[in-house]
Order: structure tokens, then sequence, then C-alpha cells
């Protein structure tokens, strides 16, 4: 045992200052597997066991014959704690992701930041920090001051000195056995610290040669901030019991988070932001996704074959559409349920907010699985359109805008996995925020659809074609989209972001409705005639001759459902301008094809064929490129009612057929 | 002075977890009564995630790791049986000669019991002969791995076990007869040679032989 410290000092201050040498010993203990190897002398400890140990024991070492490796941080904040008079000491084990999300960050290329998840944060989400309090140990000494009957000699000091009677060999005896209690209780916490889910974790982060996001860090203080009831369920506990001496009591407890193992598993090497340029926006307003489900005949069942690659997909080589998280920390989860104001293993999460981590569109797919039984799945609810706060400590990494989405058309054949064949399925957005849930971009869609269809002018005669299409495809996605792009969806609606520049290959229909009446809103076939021309929607009801007399060019075999195409022809015959013998007027002309005679005699022909011929297949063309040329032609009366003849054939035709 | 007796959970293992396992308990528990001046070491076992810690005494090491060999040779003899490693403190008390008593007494105040249940792994020459599907193999592969962790756990419940042990009985400690690292001494006990549950008796007999207080109260 150290040598007697009763040759000059009083009881009270011997018995002071093995209190205090308890409680340094023990942030030093806790301490010393818990900060980062910076904080300590990471030498070999015991560099020679045979070696005598008073030769190479300095003198603070001394204390409670505990031999430790220096560890500036367990002084400094011992020292801190020292000035609070021997309160309760609170010491807090963080698990932080602060700086690694700082490092992470400076280091990301391009000048896009990742949009942060919470509304007015830090566009690096640094401002929503990720504290996971892994354990909290408390030490604190009772006094007692009140001495036991018939024990005159006791000690009765408090920590205050006051002096009392004694006898020195009582107060001795009394020394000694609470000296011999107290190292057996630093050397049980020696054991514990290292028995404990969090030394592992300490282990890991100070691997020499890796970088992980997260760094152990400690609070101390004098008050211990309850846990919440989740954060209780978390954590396990234990106490050490209590030391009772005459002149006081002695406690030690620890709260610990019972697994760790994820995070201690993190990714190794620095987390890679990846930045969009080119966003083309959520699904969640994408209306090219509420076709997924339409059950359009012929085309690919199931959303997934259609594995579009867009640029935002580059290293996701998991299912885009997958619900794991973006692991930017392992896991673990299973690592740290949180306690007040964290959860280990899960990271704060606003109350309101569903995690961000279902987003896998970075490239953190090695710890996605780790981080995914952690992080539970996220409630895809589109009703949740708060945008929440990326506390989530992967929420500064996840692309919200960004997540990959393979959008089947409907009027492809499944096997092309949905590739671009003239008409980009990617959504096409405007640069201004939007974020609203899928539903109300249906009906702004519809909407949209409504008024821009009523737009007939020679101006927009390029508009004409693509609001027909858009119609028909509007018509044909009255299912929402599968859960494939949920993760993207739920994204989107939790954030609001702002939409990229436009995508001159994307063609989302529904997008164009939902932009037609804004007077930016630019065609992307506004000034590629050909493409314009090119773009052909066939309709397995719709034999209209139009498209091959005023079409010549190539047409695009596009599948269509036969209803998509009976209502765009039952909503043209509807929204047809009523005939005039004014020849000239233009908006009529619009509705007149080239030759309708023989047109409407070919239509009705395959009005006819097409009862007998499977509707999935796309018969004719629908060539829907009105030019202002053909539209100018003379008629007679005769001809009018010709053609009014006509078009009645025709609807009763339809009408029948759609009603067979 | 009553002498605190710790049984310990019963951990089954193979031959070749043994020593770790030995190397762990025993180290722990000394480790918890070295009360002098120690400079502790972390030991990381080699089949387990389990980090425990020595004491630093070179001959700490080498008594526990010759009882242990010793052990390890008995086992064999001895295969797939339940045994007992015993790991005493005491102290040493000179005592006049008697007819029935040796000079030294010995006093015992604390005892460990380790409880071990030795089991043969099966070998892989069976699944050969019953013609088992290679998935046998990965079977056997889950199933040890399986047991591994499971032996992990017990082996960190009695870690957990020990920890809390040490701290609610802290009275019946003795003083601290001198500065060595090893305060008390103590005495590692495995069956003995012979018959096992015979061995074990004699044990027991040839300790109450050299006290003169009963070696087990509780």
């Amino acid at each position: 045992m150290a040598s007697s410290p009763f040759k000059s000092a009083s009881e009270p201050a011997v018995l002071e200052k093995l209190i205090t040498d308890f409680f340094a010993k023990s942030v030093h203990v806790i301490l010393e597997s818990r900060s980062s190897a910076r904080n300590y002398n990471a030498e070999p400890f015991n560099s020679s066991p045979s070696s005598s140990p008073s030769l190479n024991i300095r003198p603070g070492e001394k204390r409670i014959n505990l031999a430790l490796r220096d560890c500036p941080t367990a002084l400094e904040s011992f020292d801190m704690w020292r000035q609070s008079n021997l309160e309760p000491l609170v010491l807090d084990i963080v698990l932080d992701r602060r700086k690694s999300i700082r490092n992470a960050n400076c280091a990301s290329p391009g000048g896009i930041f990742v949009r942060n998840l919470s509304s007015g944060r830090d566009e690096f989400g640094r401002l929503n920090r990720s504290e996971t309090i892994v354990e909290r140990w408390i030490v604190q000494y009772e006094s007692q001051s009140i001495s036991q009957p018939g024990r005159e000699s006791s000690y009765r000091g408090s920590k205050k000195g006051s002096r009392a009677t004694y006898h020195s060999s009582e107060f001795q005896i009394m020394y000694k056995k609470a000296y011999r209690k107290i190292m057996v209780l630093l050397r049980s916490l020696y054991v514990m610290v290292r028995l404990l889910p969090t030394f592992k974790l300490f282990r890991d982060l100070n691997a020499s040669g890796q970088v992980h996001p997260y760094i152990l860090s400690h609070r101390i203080s004098s008050i211990a901030e309850p846990f919440s009831r989740e954060e209780d369920a978390l954590m396990s506990q234990h106490d050490f019991g209590q030391l009772e001496f005459s002149f006081g009591k002695l406690s030690i407890f620890v709260a610990y988070l019972k697994t760790l193992e994820d995070l201690s598993s993190g990714p190794s090497t620095p987390i890679s932001t990846e930045f969009i340029m080119d966003y083309v926006g959520s699904p969640v307003v994408d209306p090219l996704k509420r076709l997924l489900s339409l059950p359009t005949a012929g085309s690919a069942p199931s959303h997934a074959s259609f594995s579009r690659q867009h640029s935002w997909s580059n290293d996701h080589e998991e299912t885009p559409f997958s619900p794991t998280p973006s692991p930017t920390y392992s896991d673990s989860q299973a690592l740290y349920h949180n306690l007040n104001p964290c959860l280990p293993p899960r990271y704060i999460l606003p109350k309101n907010s569903t995690t961000l981590c279902s987003i896998s569109c970075v490239s953190f797919a090695g710890n996605a699985k780790n981080i995914s039984e952690y992080w539970p799945s996220p409630p895809f609810s589109p009703s949740s359109s708060s945008p929440s706060s990326p506390t989530h400590p992967y929420s500064a990494f996840s692309q919200s805008e960004g997540a990959s989405v393979s959008i089947p058309l409907p009027w492809q054949k499944g096997s092309d996995g949905g590739q671009n064949q003239g008409l980009s399925p990617s959504p096409y957005y405007k640069s201004k925020r939007e974020g609203r849930p899928s539903q109300v971009d249906t009906l702004r869609a519809q909407e949209n659809t409504t008024s821009a269809l009523k737009k007939f002018s020679p101006e927009n005669k390029p508009q004409l074609k693509i609001e027909s299409s858009r119609f028909m495809e509007f018509q044909t996605s009255m299912v929402p989209p599968k859960i494939e792009s949920t993760g993207r969806e739920l994204n989107s609606l939790r954030t609001p972001y702002s939409p990229p520049q436009i995508s001159s290959r994307s063609s989302s229909k529904l997008s164009f409705m939902d932009e037609f009446d804004d007077s930016d809103f630019i065609c992307p076939f506004a000034e590629d005639d050909e493409v314009s021309n090119s773009f052909r929607v066939e309709s397995a009801v719709s034999n209209d001759c139009f498209a091959e007399n005023l079409c010549p060019k190539k047409s695009m075999a596009i599948r269509r459902s036969p209803d998509a195409a009976v209502g765009e022809l039952v909503w043209m015959l509807r929204s047809a301008p009523p005939l005039r013998l004014n020849n000239s007027n233009p908006l009529r002309s619009k509705q007149v094809f080239k030759d309708e005679v023989s047109s409407q005699k070919n239509l009705q022909g395959r009005i006819e064929n097409t009862k007998e011929d499977d509707l999935n297949k796309v018969d004719g063309t629908l060539c829907l490129d009105i030019t202002a040329s053909d539209l100018f032609k003379s008629r007679t009366a005769a001809d009018a009612f010709k053609e009014l003849q006509t078009y009645k054939n025709i609807r009763e035709l339809i009408l029948k057929h759609g009603g067979s | 002075m009553n002498c605190e007796v710790c049984q310990l959970k019963e951990l089954v293992l193979e031959p070749l977890e043994i020593r770790e396992v030995l190397r762990c308990v025993l180290h722990t528990i000394v480790f918890h009564r070295a009360l002098g001046l120690v400079r502790p070491k972390d030991v990381d076992c080699e089949l387990f995630e389990i980090t425990y810690v020595h004491c630093g005494d070179a001959d700490l090491d080498k008594k526990i790791e010759e009882k242990i060999d010793q052990f390890m040779i008995w086992v064999e003899k001895h295969p797939n049986r339940k045994c007992q490693v015993s790991l005493s403190f005491y102290e040493v008390k000179n005592k006049q000669p008697t007819w029935f008593s040796n000079r030294i007494e010995r006093l015992y105040w604390e005892q460990w019991h380790i409880n071990l249940h030795v089991v043969t792994p099966k070998t892989h020459g069976k699944s050969h002969h019953s013609k088992v599907p290679v998935n046998s193999e990965e079977d056997v592969l889950k199933e040890s791995s399986s047991r591994r962790a499971a032996l992990e756990d017990s082996l960190r419940e009695v870690l957990f076990h020990i920890i809390k042990f040490v701290n609610d009985k802290k009275d019946h400690i003795p003083p601290i007869p001198n500065n060595e690292v090893i305060s008390f001494p103590y005495e590692i006990s495995i069956p003995s040679s012979s018959d096992s549950s015979f061995g074990w008796h004699t044990d027991v007999l040839k300790r109450m032989l050299q006290t003169s207080h009963p070696s087990m109260l509780s």
C-alpha cells in the first residue's frame, strides 16, 4: 500500500484526498478507454512485465495502486470538475459525428451541396448534430456527517473538514479498509470498462489508418439529464454498489447502450458525397411514377425491370429503390441506441421526420445492411410533407433529390427495361421548389392538363401534340407508383428541395402538365421539329389514318392501352370545336386532317379491325403532328356534313368498342 | 473470518477453448485480488471478442499456464465430462504443530469455482461414413459458430458475475500482508489425475487437514 497518509495531514484531509483520488482515478480509468487516441499516451503500457513496478511508476500513478497510462483529457476533465467541490460526477461518453461530417463535406467535389433535409439548416447539415450518448457514468460521494451512536471515536468529519476526536489506530484501520475497498472497486471498474460494447467501438475508431465518421467524446457535468423512456429502454445499467464508510458512501453507476457492434464496423473510407448536377427530381412529383403500376397491356409487369440509368445512379449497385438507409456510418444500429438527446445506435431524428437513410443513392452501400438494422424503415407516408431536420447521421449525405428512379413507360415493352426511346421518362421540373405529396401533384397535373389542353393556338401547335400525349399518359397512370420509388418519394416528401435544371431529355408528361401554365415553360420539343414530328402515339383503338397521311415521317410505335386511346379520342371529339363554314378558321383547322374523308373511312375500318386484333398491339399510327399548312383547307357544306357523319360513326364505334 | 464462495456459471466448451476460457476467468479474478501496485495489461482473447486484464505479474502468468496445461492433460484422459477448476485465496497463519495439523495453517477466505463442461466436437469422419450430403459440413460450421457465440456470451456473463461478486462482498477481504503485486496467496485446484470424483474429494480432505476451520461455510 502507498505510504501512510497520516504523517503530516489531518484525518479529514486524508479522507478528502482519498475521495478525490477515487474520483480522479475513476475518470482516468473510464476516459483511458473512451477518448480518442490522440488524447492519451498510446505508448506501450507494459513495456517490461518483469521490471519492478516501482522503477517505472510515476508519482501520480501510485494512487490507489493502479498505474494507468497518461490521459491528459482525463486530467483536464477532472480538473474542471474538481472545482465543483466533489459534487456528483456525471461522465457521458458521446458518439459524435459532427467533425466527420464537416471533413467529408469539405472534401466533396462540385459546387452543389447536398441539401440538408431540415429546413433552415446549414446546407451541409452540420447544424444538425448527431450525438449519441453511449455511456453515462455517475460517480458520487455522499458524506456522512452523523456518526453512529456509541462510536465516539469514529470520524465525524465531512469533506469540509470538521475535526473530531478519534484514535489514530482506529482511523488507520478504517482508512485502510476503505482503501482496500476502493482499490477493488476501481479494479472492477477497469475490467467493466473493457467488457462494455463501447470499448470495442473505441478500439475500432482508434484503429490506425482508418477514417471513421464518428468520434468518441465525453462530457462531464454535475447534473445528469434524464433519459426519455425510449432511451431508457435501450440502455442497460450496472451498479457497482456502494462503499459504505463511517465518513460517507462512494458509488459508481453506469448506463450503457446494449449493442454498439454495428457502428464499430463502420466504413473505413471517407464518405464520398456525390453531388448530382442534373438532378431530375423526386418521383413523388414525377408524373411518370404514376405510370408504374398501371396495368399496361404488354408492358413490363415489374417496375424493377426498368432500371434506367440515371445520372445519380452511378454507384448504385444496389437496388435504387431499396429502402435501406444510406450508410454513412455502419451501424451501427446496432451500434448505438440513443439517449437524451440521441438514441444509439440510431441517430437523432426529428419526430415528424422519417429517416432519409432509406435513400441509397450515395455510395455507402457497404453499410446499408448494418444501418438498416438500427434504423427503422421509414414510414412511407405521403402525408408527411414537412421537411425534417437532418439530425439523422445519414441525412447530410443522402441524396434527397437524386435518388435513382426506375420509371417504366406504359407505352414501352417490358423487356427494354425502360430505356429511353425517344421519350425520356425522367421527370421534367422547373428549378423551383416543389415539395408536395404525390397526391397533390396528381391533382395539379389533372388541372394543368385540362387547362393546358384548352389552349389551341398556332403558336402552341407543338404543345398540342405534347398535351395530347400527356393526357394519354395521364389517363393511363391511374395507380400510384409502387414501392420501388418509395424511398425517393419519401425523400422528396421530406425535403423542401429545389428541383434542378431541366433535363433536355426528360419528358415526363405529367410534369409537363404541371408546368404548362408557366410562362417560362420550355417545351423540350419546341425547337426540335424532327423530334416533334417523330412523336407518335399509337393507339390500339385509334385507327386514325391522320397520322399516316399527315405524318409521313417516322412514327414511333408506342404501346398504349385501349382505354387511353379511347379516352383520347373521346376527348378529342368532345373538345373539338364546332364545325364552321368559315374554312379559314385556324382553330377548326387544327381539328381537321389533311384528307378527312379518307382518313375517317380508314378510321372506321381500323376500329372495326381492332375488335379482332389484339388490343395490346399497336396497329396504326396516330400522328398528332399537325402543321399549319394542313389545317387550312377550304371546305364545302357537303364536306362538313360528311365529316360530321363520319365523326358520329367514329364515335359510335369507339363507344361500342370501349363498352365491349 | 467467513470464506466467501462463488460458483460461476457452467461453461460448455470444447478442448480447444479451455485455455482461452481459463485464462480469461482466472486472470480476471486474480486482478481483483491483486491489491498491490498493479500496471494492468489488456489482453484480447484469440477466440472471443473479449478483452480481459492481466496483472502484469510474470509469476502469476506462469502459474496459471502450468495449471491450465495440467488441466488439459486431465481433460484428454477424461473427455466429455463436467469438471471444476477452483481458485482459492487464503491467509497463512503459523500454528503450533499438533498431531492433526501442520505447522502452517491456511485460512481460506475466498473460493472461486469455475464449472466447465468439456465436450468433444463432432469429427468430419462421421459425416463421411454416414454419406451425409455436402450441406452437413456447412451445418456443422454454423453449429460451431453458434456454439462459439453462445460460449462467448456465457463467458461474458461469467465475467460480469465476477465483477458483481467482488463488489458485493468486500468485508471478508483480509488486510494486505505485503507490497507484492499479488497481495494474497492463492491456490489453483484442478481435478486430480486419478479418478475425478475421488480425486476431487481427496483435495478437499487435504485442504481440510491443513486448516482448523471448515473451508466452506456457505
